[in-house]
């Protein structure tokens, strides 16, 4: 009886061992604390950093937004949280708008955080209720990002010197 | 006493080994980026699954697994599946273990690869027993992990060294593309290596038997033993 009870808890334990390797081979963490972390988003108990989501929140409306985009980062490291991932984007656009040119690497960066808060979001719907903000889904930010990105005749408008930023 | 050393015994085959084989599957693709220090892990090559095929036929030729005795209709289901699962973490133990000496691209990679090929392959051919098979194995692995993480891995080191200054006038207009990892890859690689000669040592050419008496065991084994002289004659 106590063989067999070894057999089968050596069969689930192979299992599980070969299920946790399968699994870090899939979602390949860089650090422990990336095993750590990705541990948490597995186990449905990953919560992101308030505090420093506050102070990156903070940062963004003093315009220091290279500041705030690490504090956010350290906030969600998973990239699990949608909001964070749409103010990261946010971020990104403001830092990004110029009113002759936008800086295309910064709004590339901002789509990928955007298109992350967008599948992150449940049916694909965020909605931020900000006052600061004047954009206050992902998907209008998200347009925003895509036509930053874009080269168009529209670039050489002489009345886009006076548009503002959102 | 005989009951503590069934017990250890299934211990042993049901539970140290395959973890043993399973962390050999882990450690095998773990490098270590030389400048972030980060983790990079390299699932198995193509050419590695093929590598691990080739020595596991290998092992069934030199009866080092008689797979007559891992199945068969007589053991409970279970111990089948345990088995089979046993069988499974070898595979990608050995896939690991190669794709822990192999260089991760460029020409080295296909060289490596090739000659892997070439000894496993005109080895399927070869009269082997159980101990000689292991020992031409360790040998094969001991080679690669010295070829690899001290010969080649000299060749991206950033300070240089007489490997690199070597290779270079030896190799002129010929391009080495191999990654840089730090130093602890090596190390890790190494602990993969031993961890995997553990477990080939470990694997008994016929399983342990449940419930069987010892005169059935011994029997078994002996069985085992006239049939691999029998091979080696």
């Amino acid at each position: 009886m106590q063989r067999k009870m070894i057999q089968i808890t050596g069969m689930v334990w192979t299992l599980v061992y070969a299920s946790i390797i399968v699994w870090i081979y899939a979602t390949e963490p860089r650090s422990f604390k990336e095993v750590a972390t990705n541990s948490q988003v597995a186990a449905g108990i990953y919560e992101i950093n308030q505090e420093r989501l506050n102070n990156g929140l903070a940062l963004f409306r003093r315009d220091q937004f290279r500041a705030a985009r690490d504090e956010w980062a350290g906030a969600d490291p998973a990239q699990r949280d949608p909001r964070t991932q749409f103010y990261i984007a946010y971020a990104c656009y403001r830092e990004g708008w110029g009113r002759v040119y936008d800086d295309d690497a910064l709004f590339k960066q901002g789509l990928e955080a955007v298109n992350r808060a967008i599948n992150l979001a449940p049916n694909g719907t965020l909605i931020v209720d900000d006052p600061d903000l004047q954009m206050h889904t992902a998907a209008e930010l998200k347009t925003e990002l895509e036509q930053g990105t874009e080269t168009s005749w529209k670039d050489l408008n002489p009345l886009k010197l006076f548009r503002k930023r959102k | 006493m005989k009951k503590y050393a069934e017990r250890n015994r299934a211990l042993l085959h049901f539970i140290v080994l395959p973890t043993i084989l399973l962390t050999v599957g882990l450690l095998g693709g773990l490098r270590v980026d030389a400048q972030t220090r980060q983790f990079v892990f390299l699932a198995p090559p193509l050419v590695t699954l093929v590598l691990a095929i080739l020595l596991g036929s290998l092992f069934v030729r030199a009866r080092a697994i008689d797979l007559n005795r891992w199945f068969t209709i007589e053991q409970p289901t279970l111990t089948n599946l345990s088995h089979l699962l046993t069988l499974v973490a070898f595979f990608f133990a050995s896939a690991q273990a190669f794709n822990s000496v192999l260089p991760e691209s460029g020409l080295l990679h296909w060289m490596f690869s090739f000659f892997f090929i070439w000894t496993l392959w005109t080895n399927q051919f070869s009269a082997f027993d159980t101990r000689r098979l292991l020992k031409s194995l360790i040998v094969l692995f001991g080679t690669a992990f010295v070829l690899k993480h001290l010969l080649v891995s000299g060749l991206s080191a950033p300070e240089g060294g007489w490997i690199r200054k070597l290779a270079s006038t030896l190799l002129q207009g010929i391009a080495i593309d191999v990654p840089a990892f730090a130093p602890v890859t090596g190390y890790v690689s190494f602990f993969a290596l031993v961890l995997y000669v553990l477990g080939l040592l470990l694997m008994a050419p016929v399983p342990l038997r449940l419930g069987a008496s010892a005169v059935n065991k011994l029997a078994v084994r002996e069985d085992a033993l006239a049939e691999s002289l029998d091979q080696s004659t």
